[in-house]
């Protein structure tokens, strides 16, 4: 059952994406409404899928690592959405459609079984621990994606020059907007998924908070994100600075996370 | 059938030609009525406005004549001399004149390219027409068409969405970084025609607030009046320049008068939010170094011309792909009045079948009541069961080379063979 509802989810956001770059491509405005729409069908039901699975099996969607990316997508795909209805942003689709469809195709080749966590990692806390940790990155992900669209689009606007590019991208105000709610939702989402975490590494490991290579990492990306934060509401780094600084940690620590991953020893893995 | 289109236009007439039609109308008369009025003209439409007169009309036969009487008629209405006629009005013929009505409708024959106005005029104009009972089926058909034209064209070029005016520019340029301009403030210093119509735009798109300051107060009064907007004394300008989202200076003072550090404190004091400045005079009133600040910019009065050049460019390239459109939709066009040619002729040719099979019963009524009922009745589909077969392949023919828009000359063919000349030459032959 969840699998069909994972399949419908997965065409609906495949012919959104085909949806968006018709309209890049023949420049009109018309299939990517459509596509939003689509892309609003594909999340239902996808959101549907991830209850489902959670009602027929009993177990946590987020119980493996696919599950996962697949919740990071619809967390992406929801989080656009929500920001479509208040703001200009269309051409945030256009990425978010096709980074989600990849995302859930990744997830939907391997779904069943492969990557799933060990007996004794699974447990309520654990879920709740992975759904805010995912959610919360998942926003960043979007805010780190309106930043590097503000770069561009503040690029073009100092440089004076109204291209294609700059008819294209939203207006300044409306990206900055998804940076300041991102940020605002994101970061205390992401504290209560960590510490849903540590709690429960207290109980199963022992320690509230083994130096893990990971959970160094984790920190890093708390302590990023609260200073940009911080910078923001204290100290009023909107526009730019902001989106600058949102785009680059979001890289770095992306990076980071590739290198920690494959590189060093860790407790905090699913195989 | 012909139609015909005569007019002039701010290409082909100086504004002293354009005003002596626009104000030709005594009290009371209308031009259209008094276009219908005129011997074999059929329908009419009549557009004015103040770079162009176009008189777009069906005849029937004679169309030589009806011209002339139309052209007297203006002649007489605008005191114009025969040579200027024949100077500054253009004549079109049938397809000729639809697409230059197309055109028209489009923006694409207009003072600025693409400018949104002319599609209402063109509508407002029809609406009239239609009131004076002055469009049959063909007009009509033909208008709404072109009201299509001109909706493709807009929606599928971008000869409209580029703006072409310095004070457009501005507004275009706030939308690309505010978004939504609802309660912006604006700060207009200093006055000036330019700016004033930018004021008035951003105003016009949703700004919130407006602050005037200008030289004298007393000035500012007056456009704070004109703008319902709040004045305030010229000195003040760099201490409430923290509020405005907006600022568009103008004035004619030497120097800067905002400097980069005045801007730089104001943006600390509004926690950075995003800042437009607007720099229409010259010599400039902000300093260019205002423009490297984050979250600041700044466009003079050539950044914005340079904009305005540029759009002008696109919207030529633009108007390309529109005349295409308008090309495809003249074809639409001939290929579906080749088949309004093409029905008449089918029509008339089934009549007169009717008519002989009618005819040839009648006479033969003495022996056919001899027959029994349904009998009679095997005879007559029999007759025009025939008939219909023989006339089945030359119908589809017809409507053939309709689709190949070559059918004249096979009408012009079965019009001859079967003699299907209107009643009145057939009278006249005899």
């Amino acid at each position: 059952m969840d699998r069909i509802l994972f399949n419908i989810a997965l065409a609906g956001y495949f012919v959104s994406t085909t949806g968006y770059l018709c309209s890049l491509l023949f420049k009109r405005i018309f299939p990517a409404k459509i596509s939003t729409w689509l892309l609003t069908f594909a999340f239902s039901v996808h959101g549907t899928a991830l209850f489902t699975q959670y009602f027929l099996t009993g177990q946590s969607p987020v119980n493996s690592c696919y599950g996962s990316v697949s919740f990071f997508a619809w967390v992406i795909a929801g989080a656009y959405l929500v920001f479509q209805l208040r703001t200009k942003t269309r051409i945030l689709g256009a990425i978010v459609s096709p980074v989600t469809f990849l995302m859930v195709f990744a997830a939907s080749t391997q779904m069943p079984g492969r990557g799933l966590l060990p007996e004794n990692l699974q447990g309520p806390l654990v879920s709740v621990h992975v759904i805010l940790s995912v959610a919360g990155e998942a926003l960043f992900a979007l805010v780190a994606l309106a930043g590097m669209l503000y770069l561009l689009q503040d690029r073009q606007i100092k440089k004076r020059r109204l291209h294609a590019m700059s008819r294209l991208l939203p207006p300044l105000k409306d990206l900055d907007r998804i940076n300041h709610y991102g940020l605002l939702f994101g970061f205390p989402v992401l504290t209560f998924g960590l510490l849903a975490g540590s709690v429960w590494a207290g109980s199963a490991w022992g320690s509230h908070w083994p130096w893990d290579p990971k959970l160094i990492w984790a920190l890093l990306v708390w302590i990023c994100y609260a200073f940009v934060l911080h910078q923001r509401l204290a100290i009023g780094w909107s526009g730019r600075k902001a989106a600058l600084l949102s785009a680059f940690f979001f890289l770095v620590l992306l990076v980071s996370l590739a290198v920690i991953s494959f590189n060093f020893p860790t407790i905090h893995t699913f195989r | 059938m012909k139609i015909i289109l005569l007019g002039l236009n701010h290409k082909t007439a100086p504004l002293e030609i354009r005003e002596k039609l626009s104000c030709a109308a005594p009290e009371g008369t209308s031009p259209l009525r008094e276009i219908m009025r005129i011997d074999g003209i059929r329908e009419a439409f009549y557009l004015s406005t103040c770079n162009r007169t176009e008189v777009f009309f069906r005849v029937d036969d004679a169309p030589e004549e009806a011209l002339d009487r139309l052209k007297t008629l203006i002649r007489k209405r605008g005191n114009f001399r025969p040579e200027e006629m024949d100077r500054h009005f253009y004549l079109y013929f049938d397809e000729q004149a639809i697409r230059h009505l197309f055109r028209v409708a489009s923006s694409l024959d207009s003072m600025v390219m693409g400018e949104p106005q002319i599609l209402g005029q063109v509508k407002e104009s029809y609406r009239e027409a239609v009131d004076n009972d002055a469009t049959g089926i063909l007009l009509n058909k033909i208008l709404h068409h072109t009201f299509r034209v001109a909706k493709r064209v807009r929606t599928e070029t971008g000869i409209a969405s580029h703006a072409v005016s310095v004070s457009y520019t501005a507004v275009e340029l706030a939308k690309k970084i505010f978004g939504n301009l609802a309660g912006k403030t604006v700060l207009l210093v200093g006055a000036g025609e330019m700016s004033e119509l930018a004021a008035r735009h951003l105003m016009q798109n949703g700004a919130g607030r407006i602050l005037v300051a200008n030289r004298t107060f007393e000035r500012s009064l007056q456009l704070a009046d004109l703008f319902k907007g709040e004045a305030i004394r010229f000195d003040d300008v760099e201490q409430r320049l923290r509020e405005a989202d907006i600022v568009i200076s103008s004035t004619g003072a030497p120097g800067y008068i905002i400097s980069k550090d005045r801007v730089a404190a104001a943006l600390h004091r509004r926690k950075n939010r995003l800042l437009f400045l607007i720099d229409i005079a010259v010599p400039r009133d902000i300093d260019p170094e205002a423009a490297r600040l984050d979250n600041v910019y700044l466009y003079n009065v050539d950044d914005l011309q340079d904009i305005v050049d540029e759009n002008r460019n696109i919207r030529r390239k633009e108007a390309e792909k529109a005349e295409a459109i308008v090309e495809e939709e003249v074809g639409r066009y001939r290929e579906w009045y080749n088949t309004l040619e093409v029905v008449p002729t089918i029509v008339s040719l089934k009549e007169k079948t009717a008519g002989i099979i009618r005819g040839e019963l009648e006479r033969s009524s003495s022996w056919l009541q001899d027959l029994r009922e349904d009998e009679r009745n095997h005879v007559e589909i029999l007759l025009s069961s025939v008939v219909n077969k023989i006339l089945h392949d030359p119908i589809v023919g017809l409507k053939e080379k309709t689709i190949d828009r070559n059918a004249k000359p096979y009408i012009a063919a079965v019009k001859h063979l079967f003699n299907l000349e209107d009643e009145p030459s057939k009278k006249r032959s005899e």
